[in-house]
């Protein structure tokens, strides 16, 4: 996944998530900038480091994440934009 | 786990919705003075302390039942799944008439959808009972000005498998309100309706719950048109070449469910699995509720390219599609990793 196609991703979840901020390809990564403040920065993880895939990392605070959905996760998580409630996915029973 | 019944043996629930007003009760005193369908057992949700509506039905057995207490979507979902368990049992003793099909009236104000997760997730409910369909009732006159206003009523529209647009004989003409509905609901057939009569063979037909492909495909179509034409949908519609691996695909349906599950009111979709791709998955939810996926035995015809269409609301328009392909390429990745 291309620094840019990250950068889309994140900016269409933060919309989803109704988080305003900037979404920038910076540092190599991505830097998301919220008007509190807020500085985020995503770092895809190298091969060394699987099952690590993605980096979030604030002032601080440098947290892996093994794929997509916990980087949407985590980020969400950490812009306090309601907690996604994790394995909420419920099956409906099977027709017989 | 309660043991199911086969799919006919079960008894089908047709679930009557609309906004305040929209004429749901008269449609149902109709439908229960047709002798075919007085074998109907009556669950009606009314919203308030003193129920009203249950006066105005004249069903009058042991298989009408009021649920008073409040919202049915909010407030009696638990309710609604006790009162249908007991009823299935007071059936198979003979305390009550052998009802053959159930009615549920919801109030007014009631979102369709948390009632059919009720109707979808419960095991007992669902060992004896099946969803047959959800029949929304849009008042002629008035329906405009509730779509616009109230969101319960865009939902129960949403998720319609069947319009009925009410108090006909009062509004000739409905050519905007009926656009604005296939804006929100391309798919579901459309009937006026005057005085409350609608042919019940029509209303009861299955819903889209059915995972007929031929019927499935169709919709995909026409849910696929209306996205690309009409700027009023929140449809989203995927096609992919490539067939999609199995876990690609239920990583991104629990993202979907735990990112955007209150704004997605329906997925629906048509997909080539890289495991199995002779034999499409059919793939349907609602909000977070999916059902488990289904292998059907054949294409509907010589197109093999998965199709999912989303219906939501504020779910921007690429985020699904950019979201799958996340995941593809690292579940791509993670295959190659493990195998050398």
């Amino acid at each position: 996944m291309t620094p840019p196609d990250l950068r889309a991703l994140i900016a269409d979840s933060l919309a989803l998530w109704e988080v305003q901020g900037r979404v920038m390809v910076l540092e190599g990564g991505v830097v998301l900038a919220t008007p509190d403040g807020a500085r985020l920065v995503v770092r895809s993880a190298t091969a060394e480091d699987r099952p690590v895939r993605w980096w979030l990392e604030r002032p601080g605070q440098r947290r892996p994440c093994m794929g997509i959905p916990g980087l949407l996760r985590t980020l969400r998580n950490a812009l306090g934009a309601g907690e996604a409630p994790v394995g909420r996915l419920r099956m409906a029973l099977p027709e017989a | 786990m309660t043991p199911m019944a086969a799919p006919e043996a079960r008894i089908p629930i047709t679930v009557l919705t609309g906004f305040l007003g929209a004429g749901k009760t008269t449609l149902l005193r109709n439908l229960l003075r047709d002798p075919r369908y007085a074998d109907s057992a009556v669950i009606v949700n009314e919203f308030g302390e003193v129920p009203l509506d249950h006066e105005l039905v004249a069903a009058g057995d042991e298989t009408f039942l009021s649920v008073a207490t409040g919202c049915l979507c909010c407030v009696v979902r638990t309710d609604l799944t006790r009162t249908l368990a007991s009823l299935a049992r007071r059936r198979e003793a003979g305390e009550v008439p052998r009802y053959g099909r159930v009615l549920i009236e919801t109030s007014g104000l009631a979102d369709p959808a948390p009632i059919l997760h009720a109707l979808l997730l419960d095991d007992t409910v669902a060992a004896t009972h099946r969803l047959q369909g959800v029949a929304t009732l849009v008042d002629s006159q008035h329906g405009a000005t509730a779509l616009e206003r109230h969101p319960e009523a865009q939902r129960q529209a949403m998720l319609a498998d069947r319009l009925v647009l009410s108090k006909a004989d009062l509004v000739p003409e409905t050519t905007v309100l009926e656009a604005r509905l296939r804006a929100l609901n391309p798919t579901a057939p459309i009937r006026a309706a005057a005085q409350g009569e609608v042919p019940p063979e029509w209303l009861f037909a299955q819903g889209a719950h059915a995972t007929d492909p031929e019927a499935l495909a169709a919709w995909l179509e026409a849910m696929g048109r209306a996205a690309r034409h009409s700027t009023g949908v929140t449809a989203i519609v995927l096609e992919r070449e490539a067939p999609i691996p199995a876990a690609a695909l239920t990583l991104w349906m629990q993202a979907l469910a735990e990112h955007a599950g209150a704004r997605l009111l329906r997925l629906k979709g048509l997909v080539a699995i890289a495991e199995a791709p002779e034999r499409p998955a059919a793939i349907h939810a609602i909000q977070h509720v999916v059902h488990p996926l289904e292998a059907l035995e054949a294409w509907p015809s010589a197109d093999r390219r998965s199709r999912m269409v989303l219906i939501g609301q504020g779910i921007p328009r690429h985020w699904p599609a950019r979201l799958l392909a996340a995941i593809e390429a690292e579940v791509a990745e993670e295959t190659a990793r493990r195998t050398g």
